[in-house]
């Protein structure tokens, strides 16, 4: 059993290949040359890799690889309806199905949309009750665009699932995706004349806890959020150690469903990380308190990691994964406590995704 | 019979073919033929903003965009604009 960890850059898809230690790294790539790498993701039902994949000529698109990036087919139908007065301007997450859906994919794009393939990423059709939800004249783009990025499954609920919108917020669905609930109770919109609307937050990133699905985390433009009832209500988890509530990375422990990762930038209007450093953030209570990690990590840097550049896996311990603008992966195999510089000089790293590779 | 001629990036997602002959009464037509159609023009069947299209060297948007008239033996030549970094 290997770990291949799935490095989206700003040109083209990088894989990193280690043994179960994650300590020496294969690098293998670039792959899609040319093309910015939002998010790749291995979708271990069917050893398929799925790439959303955006060119600033030749538009949005999502790539697929049945060889582990041998070959590589484009979706074929990919867009949006005339009637919806919207094209497609970006793909920035692919989230494969449960176990057991066969084929199944979703998709985040903006202009706040999310598409859903049946046929393993060939043809995508759009979500119409995200697309034509009645709160979309509330929504606003953030500086990144109208990016749908976050498309969270409830492993024991089939209908249950969430997205996370920047700036409409959290949206859960029950019924497999006919109808969405804003989910954004107790989540401030601070640059608002008021701060608690319905809709319009600025989340940058929702995780669900694989092993308590009611529990999801947020890293939101206002604040790091829990909610421990599917979204119904937010806590603001801020103070106690965490130096900034402004950031975009999030990372789960799935062995512990209060321990979370973050690593929090300066704010929105000085956007690197804090005190001259890359410094992860750690909580293991729940959110009550949080522990600065750094052993490995640069200590004079003035960095950024994207909202999908950070990522852990599944192994015990986890590792985590971090990858900078700079084009640093730094790995940790033991859920964050010691760091190493796996590579070094890659194009602007946009996202890293990790998964077990047999 | 006009000649397409597909930059690197649009010829890597053509199975590596950067030229291809076809008949096509207008650009539109050229380019719809094409395996890569869905990079060029958008889902409203649009031109892409930033994709340029030249004509035996002339732009194609100055004669008519993709309704300009081929009448066989051109060349279209396909250049994305400068853009991104």
């Amino acid at each position: 059993m290997s770990v291949l960890v799935l490095v989206g850059t700003r040109k083209g898809l990088f894989l990193l290949e280690s043994d179960e230690s994650r300590r020496d790294w294969k690098l293998d790539g670039p792959l899609l040359t040319g093309w910015s790498v939002f998010h790749a993701v291995l979708d271990t039902r069917d050893g398929t890799i799925h790439a959303a994949t955006n060119n600033e000529v030749y538009g949005a698109t999502v790539h697929r690889s049945p060889d582990r990036g041998e070959t590589w087919a484009r979706a074929e139908e990919l867009g949006l309806p005339e009637e919806s007065g919207l094209t497609l301007e970006k793909t920035w997450h692919v989230e494969p199905g449960r176990p057991g859906e066969d084929g199944r994919l979703w998709l985040g794009a903006a202009p706040g949309v999310l598409f859903r393939s049946d046929d393993g990423g060939a043809t995508w059709e759009p979500v119409e009750g995200i697309l034509r939800h009645e709160t979309r004249d509330r929504w606003y783009p953030g500086a990144g665009g109208m990016c749908c990025h976050s498309v969270q499954l409830d492993p024991d609920e089939p209908g249950r699932m969430y997205v996370g919108i920047s700036a409409a917020g959290v949206f859960r669905t029950d019924d497999g995706g006919e109808s969405w609930l804003p989910a954004n109770k107790g989540t401030a919109a601070d640059f608002l004349p008021d701060p608690w609307v319905e809709v319009g937050q600025c989340v940058h990133k929702v995780l669900l806890h694989p092993g308590e699905p009611g529990r999801l985390w947020q890293q939101n433009h206002c604040g790091v959020y829990r909610t421990d009832d599917r979204g119904e209500s937010w806590e603001r988890l801020e103070g106690n150690g965490l130096p900034s509530g402004f950031g975009f990375p999030l990372a789960l422990d799935h062995r512990d469903p209060d321990a979370a990762l973050v690593v929090p930038e300066e704010g929105a209007e000085n956007r690197v990380t804090n005190d001259g450093r890359i410094g992860v953030y750690r909580t293991r209570d729940g959110g009550a308190s949080w522990e600065l990690l750094r052993d490995g990590l640069p200590q004079r840097a003035w960095g950024a990691v994207m909202r999908e550049g950070f990522g852990a896996d599944r192994l015990d311990p986890p590792g985590v994964y971090l990858g900078t603008q700079s084009g640093s992966l730094f790995v940790s195999a033991d859920a964050g406590d010691t760091w190493l510089e796996a590579v070094s000089q890659l194009p602007p790293i946009l996202s890293v995704e990790a998964a077990q590779w047999s | 019979m006009v000649v397409v001629v597909l930059p690197g990036i649009l010829a890597a997602e053509a199975g590596g073919r950067k030229r291809f002959e076809l008949d096509a009464p207008t650009v539109g037509d050229a380019l719809r033929a094409l395996p890569v159609a869905d990079r060029l023009l958008d889902e409203r069947g649009e031109l892409r903003t930033l994709v340029n299209v030249y004509v035996d060297g002339t732009d194609a948007r100055a004669r008519g965009g993709l309704a300009a008239p081929l009448e066989g033996g051109e060349t279209v030549r396909l250049v994305g604009a400068i853009a991104g970094g």
